[in-house]
């Protein structure tokens, strides 16, 4: 019944919302009766507030016959929301403050977002994870939609026939060379774009479907609380930690941070987060002298989040992120081993992060607890031994009898050595353009039962250190002196590009872009392992978008 | 396409790949993230995965991008969305540090 009356009550104010959304004088009645409950005051005002922008700042334009024309005919993230509203700004000078910008995305996307399972196929993009492939669902998706941007962009929207045929129109009105990029010169583009596009784009992504309906209706669990977190932060290694997110106001939290990456390596930080659609978090935090911005998801039960934080000014440097509540009713719930790689004949310190541990800790066979180090909130650490014939391989870890997702793996010497990335990508800056560095991990590998590297079998142990180095891929690159000009390798893999603007120095006057092959040289007992990897030192880009 | 022959490097290139049935090849690079995929000349690699092809410096026809709206994702586009980002910029070889970046900080 309390179900009930609390779904009645929502579709009231959807419809009061939809309401007032059409006719501005309308708006104080309807949310005068919707205020009439109590406990929904405070978001009713802030829906009000956003309504009487939203009709201030749009309706000049999408206002039609008392409806709000194309804005209510789609779903899309935060950020597609964001470049939505931005885009606003710039085609037809729609001036908003941040908060207003901020008030308007959030509306938007709480009430026209996307379900969990509607964006889990691109978190990469959204979390701006660097060097990643783009993915389309055939040849031609990938012709017509991805040769400007990334077809993500694309797959994070929602739309019907009509709405998407809309879009193909805006991009020959707004982006006319879209027809050379689309390959209008070689067949009729357009008539894909209108007559054959819109329809497979409505089928793949549809604006209504049941996964949002069900999400849209569903009560979410506020992220308040105490978290356990782990990740890895490529160049610095694994780290553990937790997380206290209060709120701050519907939706808002003030966070706090501690992430310990290792001995004398703790940093801590205050911030903030936003929560939109029911669990997209944004944060912004300062961790130890860093300026970061957070990417998560709350998983759709709340019980966990996951994703990735990187550098204000440089979204390529960031660490994964994932979280387990620390709720009373857990137990054993394990989030990270670290070191998760253990040598034959060794003893080696183990940090177990995760909720309630109990002392009682499994490690497989041939690995063997000699001693306790300590417990904590959140972690426990354990000296193991691991026997001189342990086999070689991947073990689960059982902690409290309770199987994890978490694994180590028992290895005598490295078989190989990657470089990951294995193609990467980095941007020469300048003047209003930060560079875009590239960042490189050398992971250790195990052949597998085949004994043959580079197979399905192979054992990935995990990053190790390396020294780093650059040498020409090709021979135009070596005739170019790429290496010399590109930039160089700091310590810990990442790759600093060189200055922007013409170089002098070089022939024609060039920029210091570049050709480079990544070699990371891994020393393991007596033996030397190189890995390799491919980076382009490419132009800046000026349009930097937070869906690229 | 008999009648035209290769005079320049670039066009020597691009006669090389067609004749050794290189092209129809797809480029692993041509599909990071971030990075455009049309190839005439390329924006961050060229149409064989590299650099040689590009307009280098591309300062020296940056304008030559923007005003058309050739790279619309990656850079300006003069024709709509940002018009005037070149005003008292004539130079982009002279001026490129003052142009300004295009999507607002939050």
């Amino acid at each position: 019944m309390k179900a009930q009356m609390s779904e009645a009550f929502r579709e009231g104010v959807r419809d009061g919302i939809r309401d007032a959304m059409q006719c501005g004088a309308r708006i104080a009645g309807v949310l005068a009766v919707a205020m009439g409950m109590a406990g929904a005051a405070h978001a009713a005002n802030g829906d009000a507030a956003a309504q009487r922008l939203i009709e201030a700042k749009c309706g000049a334009c999408h206002l039609d016959n008392g409806k709000l024309t194309r804005i209510s005919e789609m779903r899309k993230s935060p950020e597609g929301w964001d470049m939505t509203v931005v885009r606003m700004g710039i085609w037809h000078k729609v001036e908003l403050t941040p908060g207003e910008r901020q008030t308007i995305v959030k509306y938007l996307a709480d009430r026209q977002g996307l379900a969990p399972s509607e964006s889990a196929p691109y978190r990469p993009l959204t979390e701006r994870r660097p060097n990643m492939q783009d993915t389309a669902p055939d040849e031609e998706m990938a012709q017509m939609c991805g040769r400007c941007h990334s077809y993500g962009r694309v797959a994070l929207q929602r739309r019907d026939e009509g709405e998407w045929r809309k879009l193909m129109h805006t991009h020959l009105g707004q982006f006319p060379s879209a027809e050379y990029s689309a390959m209008g010169r070689d067949r009729n583009w357009w008539e894909i774009a209108r007559d054959q596009l819109p329809a497979r784009l409505a089928a793949l992504y549809p604006k209504d479907t049941p996964a949002w309906r069900e999400w849209r209706s569903a009560k979410h669990r506020p992220a308040t609380g105490s978290w356990v977190v782990a990740g890895e932060r490529p160049g610095w290694g694994a780290y553990t930690g937790t997380m206290k997110a209060r709120a701050a106001g519907p939706d808002r939290y003030e966070v706090s941070y501690e992430l310990r990456f290792g001995p004398g390596n703790t940093v801590r930080g205050q911030g903030d987060a936003i929560v939109y659609t029911g669990y997209e978090w944004r944060g912004s935090a300062k961790l130890g002298n860093e300026d970061t911005r957070s990417i998560f998801a709350l998983s759709p039960d709340g019980s966990r989040m996951s994703g990735r934080w990187f550098l204000k000014g440089a979204d390529e440097i960031g660490a994964r992120f994932e979280a387990v509540r620390a709720d009373d009713a857990v137990k054993n719930e394990l989030v990270a081993v670290t070191p998760r790689m253990l040598r034959n004949g060794a003893t080696t310190d183990v940090t177990l992060a995760g909720v309630a541990l109990d002392a009682k800790v499994d490690l497989g066979p041939g690995i063997e607890v000699v001693e306790w180090l300590g417990k904590s909130p959140g972690e426990l650490k354990v000296r193991v031994r691991v026997a001189v014939d342990a086999p070689e391989g991947v073990r689960k870890v059982v902690v409290g009898g309770r199987e994890s997702a978490q694994t180590v793996a028992v290895f005598r010497r490295f078989d190989t050595v990657r470089v990951e990335p294995a193609f990467a990508v980095a941007r020469l800056g300048g003047g209003t353009v930060a560079p875009m560095s590239a960042q490189f991990d050398a992971i250790a590998f195990l052949n597998g039962a085949d004994g043959k590297p580079g197979t399905d079998d192979d054992i990935r142990l995990g990053s190790v250190p390396a020294t780093w180095s650059t040498e020409p891929f090709d021979d135009r690159a070596r005739h170019d002196e790429d290496a010399r000009y590109a930039g160089h390798m700091a310590p810990h893999g990442q790759f600093v590009p060189s200055f922007g603007g013409p170089n002098p120095l070089r022939r024609g006057g060039i920029n210091n872009v570049g050709n480079l092959s990544v070699i990371a040289t891994v020393a393991d007992g007596d033996q030397t392992l190189n890995g390799k990897g491919q980076l382009m030192v490419v132009a800046q880009r000026w349009n930097p978008t937070p869906l690229r | 396409m008999k009648r035209l022959r290769a005079l320049n490097h670039k066009a020597q290139l691009l006669e090389h790949a067609v004749q050794e049935g290189h092209g129809e090849e797809v480029q692993l690079m041509s599909s990071v993230v971030g990075c455009t995929t049309t190839f005439d000349p390329g924006w961050e690699i060229d149409a064989f995965g590299g650099l040689a092809s590009l307009c280098q410096p591309m300062e020296a026809d940056l304008y030559g991008c923007t005003d058309p709206c050739w790279w619309p994702a990656q850079l300006a586009d003069g024709l709509n969305s940002a018009r005037d980002w070149t005003d008292g910029k004539n130079s982009a070889l002279r001026d490129w540090r003052e142009l300004q970046t295009l999507f607002p900080g939050d």
